[in-house]
């Protein structure tokens, strides 16, 4: 198909309606600047070729012009296999489609509407999207044949458009009547196979497909007859085993029955033995029990009749102690009174004692008085005399009228701004002397001092003021002096200031001297200084107290002084010897003290042997009673013993009888007990275990009866169910599946090789022959860009896939080259390609601003191979660079600018 | 004293081998019980060797089945159970159909049991496998009248992996018997002793069981004229269906067609199960011969109770290329040169996945048909 003509209007920035056209049947260059609409105008030509008229929705909106609501309209003439057909879409509003062809030299209505859609998409093998705008893959040959801006690269190629290049090619690959053979094989591929290859599934599936899932479902089914007979094997064994298992509980209760049954019978045996031993023992122990009791009582009369010979003895003793334990008592008493009226002599002294201890007491407090009185009146004398002290010095420091530290530093001060004035003032003063030759007399006119000033001969007189200073000189001259003016009244009222403060800081003090001044502070700091001293001796001195508190202690212990000479007038004129008053004291009380211990130690001791004597008669009269009572008791007990009317002889003969009695009885316990012996270990003790081990041998045989009966009962259940026959049938009918599935297998896998074979060959055939579109496109690449990148190599679907330098062991893949180069690549494939399409048909190629990355020698050679090109192929260049293409000669060049202002109306 | 020898009628056993078919084996085993009834009608009482049953887990119909129609003999019958139907808890023996059936006597002791005119000494088998003798407890010696044994188990002349209820070749003798009656092996087979005569014999199964088994299908008739007398020992044939194993070979022009013929011709096809196994090389003139065979084998056409075709030895003839070399120019003939070279087994280039020569082959045949169908 190649273009006529292509007319727009409301089609994006194509308000008004634009026609492009006529077309050259070679080479034509539509240039513009940007936005202009050369990409609009390409895609107008696909969506009136391509899309539906009725298509709508949010991705077509856009194509009207801005802010208006018009529909868009596309109109294209074209040639298709040597007739001119036009082709009108309106989009959107109104939308509707219409097919004219030439006939006769007039446009004729061929189609409408959807018709007229399907036929023009014919022209280009496109097809139909699903739903909204034909996308890439719907654009059929236009997907090689028009490159978008920005879409040079080969996106995947449709089936159809493959196939139809490899149609163009294939007749050079199959002869007549192979297409028929592969079409079958095809067909009876595809009763089993989907296009992916796997056999197909759901309702449309083959054989296979449904023997095998038959067969896996029997599996399964022959899976659970299996288990269900490995149930049945294993309920045998089972049963089997608990029979096994009963038959060995009853064996074992049989053989534990027959021991029990011996064993029983010696533990009866044992038993029977055991109640003589009891008997036997019991005799023994009664026969033992009288023997006892009558040598108990033998012995108890020969003993109470020796007890009753001692205790009268005893009582007679007693009798005869009681006299002499009298007399004792007697003795101790008087002893006792002896010491105590002893120490009650000795207790007299403490009074002297005491008396002493006073004296020589009262004797120290007098010493001590003394001496503390003495001290007390120095002090006293001490505080006074710095009280005198520090008045004096005070009243001294209240008298003298001296500067402080802070007042002799402002005076100072004061003084130095006010020299510092002077010193400004004499600096700002002008300063007129005259010394005179003679005496005389001047008269000053201005100056610090006016008025007459006498001159002195050869005495200089100094006249100073300010701004100038004049004085005459009468019959002389008039003396003016001047200088430069300065603030000098402001240093002079600075200088007065200072006066007054001087004045009125040292006024006080009397003096306006500051050495004065400062030997008057010096003369306070050392009053200050005294003053501190004193105050701080008399606080000393006071030590806390005040003055009235020591005063009130001297008058204290004064008074205790008082009090002692009153009772010791002696000692105001001699002093007490406190010490040798003490010392006597002390060893009066001593010595009274060993008196009195003496005393009581002899007084406790009286009265101690006093009570030992009264407790021992005591004890005695206890003793005495006792033993009489003792003496009645035991010829009670004597009565009692002798009251079986026996004798001594009879009672010995009856003892001798008993201890052969006991004698036997032992024996007889003896001969049990050793016949017991034989035994061993407990029998008793051993048939309860022989009983307990029955018992449970008889349950073991009880539980595994009952299991037998249980698994039985499984076993039965199982064996109703059949499962061997259940399984033989389950197995044979998938041994027959599985037979089936081999012998459609194998067909299955036999078509499959046959399909794969044809693929193979087809794929190896069609490559031997996509061979020369490789060539053709490596040749055109290598014109353009030279050999550098070597061969080019296309994948499936003709797309290129890598290039081969010659210089390099492996392929490189297009990644891996510049961007320039790689739109080269795609350009050089696209024009062969092309030229494979245009083998029936001259087609038009539209390249849309594509080799934007080329540089202008390569886009040279470019130009050269679309010229040639041009030959067989219809070329439309969209471009805002005309300049790139001028040296196409022979082409086409048209201003789209120019035409939509041109074809304004 | 006459009776009837049978043994392992293996009664509800599987052949999976004939697939769906089995079914069909299996009823015609039981209608083989009624021409073994009908030889019992001859004879005074029928012995049972063991393995009635083919596993003591099979339907308990098929068991109500075969009791009724072993009530149905007019004489008494004398079973063992044998290593496939055991006195193992679970048995078949242990169904109560058994008792009542008055003729049918189920031996489950190691006793001598008296029977018209002699002694039967029974082993009845109570487990899978052992080691042991059957026999060795039976001392006939010092009995009155025919003494006959009843075992079920392997003579040790029978190659086994491991004893298999091994029962010594000198059995009959060594007990004291007139005849030990014998099951466990399907082909009949007689043991005569050191003076020629038989003493002792395998019944052999009443119905064949699978594909290859020689001799069986058969009961015995034997007749024991008197203690110490040697027995007269009379085959009977009982089995209807027939196994064959075809083995056909083709190597020159006809060969197929012979077969053909051969299996078209086969008599009493409908209780015939065929395995037709042809291997060799097929030229094109001949594939027509081979659908012929696959449709006459075919289930769906019914001639043959079973009949299975293996075909995986067959091979394109080499020197068939007329039809390869007519295919159309290009990627078909291409494809067809290809497939030939791989039908081939001894073809050393490289095979794509599941390109075995016999898939080869079988594509080429494939291709045949597509061709010689648009020819058509």
């Amino acid at each position: 198909m190649i273009l006529r003509a292509i007319r727009v209007a409301n089609w994006r920035c194509f308000v008004e309606p634009v026609a492009v056209g006529p077309f050259d049947e070679g080479l034509n260059v539509l240039h513009a600047p940007n936005a202009t609409g050369k990409s609009t105008l390409l895609e107008a030509l696909l969506r009136g070729l391509l899309d539906g008229h009725r298509v709508g929705g949010r991705e077509v909106e856009p194509i009207r012009p801005w802010g208006r609501l018009l529909a868009p309209t596309i109109t294209v003439e074209f040639a298709h296999s040597g007739t001119d057909y036009k082709i009108t879409k309106r989009f959107l509003d109104g939308a509707s489609s219409k097919l004219e062809r030439k006939e006769n030299g007039q446009f004729v209505r061929l189609a409408e509407a959807d018709n007229a859609d399907e036929m023009v998409r014919k022209v280009l093998m496109g097809s139909a999207p699903g739903r909204g705008l034909a996308r890439h893959q719907n654009w059929g040959l236009a997907q090689i044949l028009w490159t978008p801006q920005g879409e040079l690269a080969l996106e995947d190629i449709s089936g159809d458009v493959i196939a139809h290049i490899r149609a163009s090619l294939d007749t050079q690959v199959a002869g007549p009547g192979a297409g028929a053979v592969e079409k079958r094989v095809e067909e009876v591929w595809r009763e089993l196979f989907a296009p992916g290859g796997k056999l197909k599934a759901g309702k449309d599936a083959p054989a296979l497909v449904r023997l095998t899932e038959k067969l896996q479902e029997t599996l399964n089914r022959r899976t659970a007859a299996r288990a269900q007979q490995q149930d049945f094997d294993e309920a045998v064994r089972r049963v089997e085993d608990l029979r096994a298992r009963r038959a060995q509980a009853r064996y074992d209760e049989e053989s534990i029955s027959e021991e029990f049954k011996e064993s029983r019978s010696r533990a009866e045996f044992y038993r029977t033995l055991l109640s003589e031993k009891m008997q036997r023992a019991e005799r023994l122990k009664a026969v033992e029990a009288q023997h006892g009791e009558l040598k108990q009582r033998a012995e108890a009369i020969k003993s109470a009749r020796r007890e009753l010979k001692e205790a009268e003895e005893s009582l007679r003793k007693l009798e005869a102690d009681i006299p002499l334990q009298e007399r004792e008592v007697g003795n101790r008493e008087e002893e006792a009174a002896e010491a105590k009226a002893a120490l009650e002599d000795a207790r007299r002294g403490r009074q002297m004692v005491d008396a002493a201890r006073e004296l020589s007491e009262e004797a120290h407090r007098f010493g001590e008085s003394n001496k503390a009185l003495g001290e007390l009146s120095k002090r006293l004398g001490k505080i006074s005399r710095a009280q005198e002290t520090l008045a004096a010095r005070k009243r001294e420091k209240a008298g003298l009228a001296a500067p402080d530290a802070p007042t002799l530093r402002a005076i100072r001060q004061a003084m130095n701004r006010r020299d510092e004035a002077r010193l400004h003032v004499d600096a700002a003063l002008i300063t007129l002397e005259v010394v005179p030759e003679r005496d005389g007399s001047l008269e000053v006119i201005s100056g610090d001092e006016t008025g007459t000033r006498a001159l002195h001969s050869g005495r200089p007189t100094q006249m100073k003021g300010s701004p100038e200073v004049v004085a005459d000189l009468p019959g002389v001259a008039r003396f003016r002096a001047w200088g430069p003016t300065g603030s000098i009244e402001q240093y002079r009222s600075e200088q007065a200031g200072a006066e007054r403060r001087i004045k009125a800081l040292t006024e006080p003090f009397g003096t306006t001297e500051l050495e004065e001044l400062e030997k008057l502070g010096e003369r306070a700091e050392e009053l200050d200084k005294k003053i501190a001293e004193v105050t701080t001796q008399l606080e000393t001195l006071l030590s806390s107290m005040s003055i009235d508190d020591i005063r009130r202690e001297s008058s204290r212990v004064e008074a205790v002084l008082v009090k002692s000479l009153e009772r010791h007038p002696n000692w105001k004129h001699s002093i007490p010897d406190g010490e040798a008053l003490k010392t006597a004291a002390q060893e009066s009380s001593r010595s009274f003290i060993e008196k009195v211990e003496g005393a009581e130690a002899r007084r406790d001791q009286a009265q101690s042997a006093l009570a030992a004597a009264t407790t021992q008669g005591a004890g005695i009269a206890a003793q005495l009673k006792e033993t009489r009572l003792h003496l009645r008791s035991l010829e009670s007990r004597l009565a009692e013993l002798i009251s079986d009317g026996k004798t001594d002889r009879e009672r010995e003969d009856e003892l001798k009888k008993m201890a052969l009695a006991w004698e036997a009885a032992r024996v007889s316990l003896d001969e049990v007990e050793s016949r017991l012996s034989v035994f061993g270990d407990d029998p008793m003790a051993a048939a309860g275990r022989l009983e307990k081990r029955l018992e449970a041998s008889r349950e073991t045989a009880t539980r595994a009866l009952e299991d037998e009966k249980i698994e039985e009962g499984k076993l039965q259940h199982l064996s109703a169910q059949g499962p061997y026959s259940a399984l033989a049938l389950v197995e044979e009918e998938a041994a027959n599946l599985k037979q089936e599935i081999a012998g459609e297998e194998l067909r299955v896998n036999a078509i499959n090789l046959i399909h794969k074979m044809v693929a193979q060959c087809r794929t190896e055939a069609l490559a031997a022959v996509a061979g020369p579109v490789e060539a053709a496109a490596t040749r055109i690449l290598q014109r353009i860009a030279g050999e550098r990148l070597g061969r080019l190599q296309l994948g499936e679907s003709f797309k290129p896939a890598q290039v081969r330098p010659e210089i390099s062991e492996s392929a490189v893949s297009l990644e891996n080259v510049s961007g320039g180069e790689e739109e080269q690549i795609y350009l050089a494939t696209r024009l062969a390609l092309a030229e494979v399409l245009a083998k029936e048909e001259r087609q038009l190629v539209v390249l849309d601003d594509v080799l934007a990355a080329t540089d202008a020698g390569r886009m040279a050679r470019v130009m050269t191979i679309l010229k040639e090109a041009a030959q067989h192929l219809q070329v439309l260049i969209l471009t805002c660079h005309p300049e790139r293409y001028r040296r196409l000669v022979g082409a086409k060049f048209i201003d789209l600018e120019g035409v939509v202002r041109g074809d304004r109306i | 004293m006459r009776f009837l020898h049978t043994a392992d009628w293996q009664l509800g056993m599987k052949a999976a081998q004939v697939g769906e078919t089995g079914a069909r084996v299996r009823e015609e085993r039981l209608h083989a019980l009624e021409r073994v009834a009908a030889q019992a009608n001859s004879v005074e009482f029928v012995l049972v060797a063991g393995d009635t049953f083919e596993n003591n887990g099979v339907d308990r119909t098929l068991v109500q089945r075969a009791a009724d129609i072993l009530s149905a003999f007019r004489v008494p019958i004398y079973v063992i159970p044998g290593n496939h139907d055991p006195l193992s808890p679970g048995s078949v023996w242990n169904h109560p159909v058994w008792g009542s059936i008055g003729n049918l006597h189920v031996l489950r002791e190691e006793e001598p049991v008296e029977i018209p005119g002699g002694v039967l000494y029974p082993c009845p088998v109570r487990q899978k496998r052992s080691a042991k003798d059957p026999t060795v407890w039976i001392r006939a010696g010092g009995a009155e009248g025919v003494r006959v044994g009843l075992a079920h188990g392997t003579v040790e002349d029978i190659p086994q992996e491991e004893p298999d209820y091994p029962i010594p070749r000198d059995a009959a003798s060594r007990a004291g018997l007139d005849y030990l009656a014998l099951g466990h092996w399907h082909s009949t087979a007689f043991y005569p002793g050191q003076d020629g005569a038989t003493h002792m014999a395998y019944s052999g199964t009443h119905e064949t069981t699978s594909f290859g088994e020689r001799d069986s299908g058969n009961v015995l008739i034997v007749e024991v004229p008197g203690a110490g007398i040697t027995p007269v020992i009379t085959p009977v044939r009982t089995g209807s269906l027939c196994w064959k194993v075809v083995e056909g070979d083709i190597r020159y022009r006809g060969d197929l067609l012979r077969i053909r013929r051969q299996v078209e011709t086969m008599k009493n096809s409908a209780s015939t199960l065929i395995e037709l196994r042809i291997s060799g090389l097929l030229a094109a003139e001949d594939r027509d011969d081979l659908t012929r065979i696959q449709e006459i084998l075919d289930s769906r056409s019914r001639r043959f109770l079973f009949a299975r075709l293996d075909m995986s030895r067959i091979r394109p003839s080499p020197q068939d290329e007329n039809w390869v070399a007519g295919l159309p120019a290009g990627i078909i003939r291409q494809a067809g040169l290809r497939l030939r070279e791989m039908a081939n087994p001894d073809f050393t280039g490289e095979r794509s996945k599941g390109a075995s020569a016999e898939v080869a082959s079988r594509a080429l045949m494939e291709l045949y048909a597509m061709i010689t169908e648009g020819a058509g």
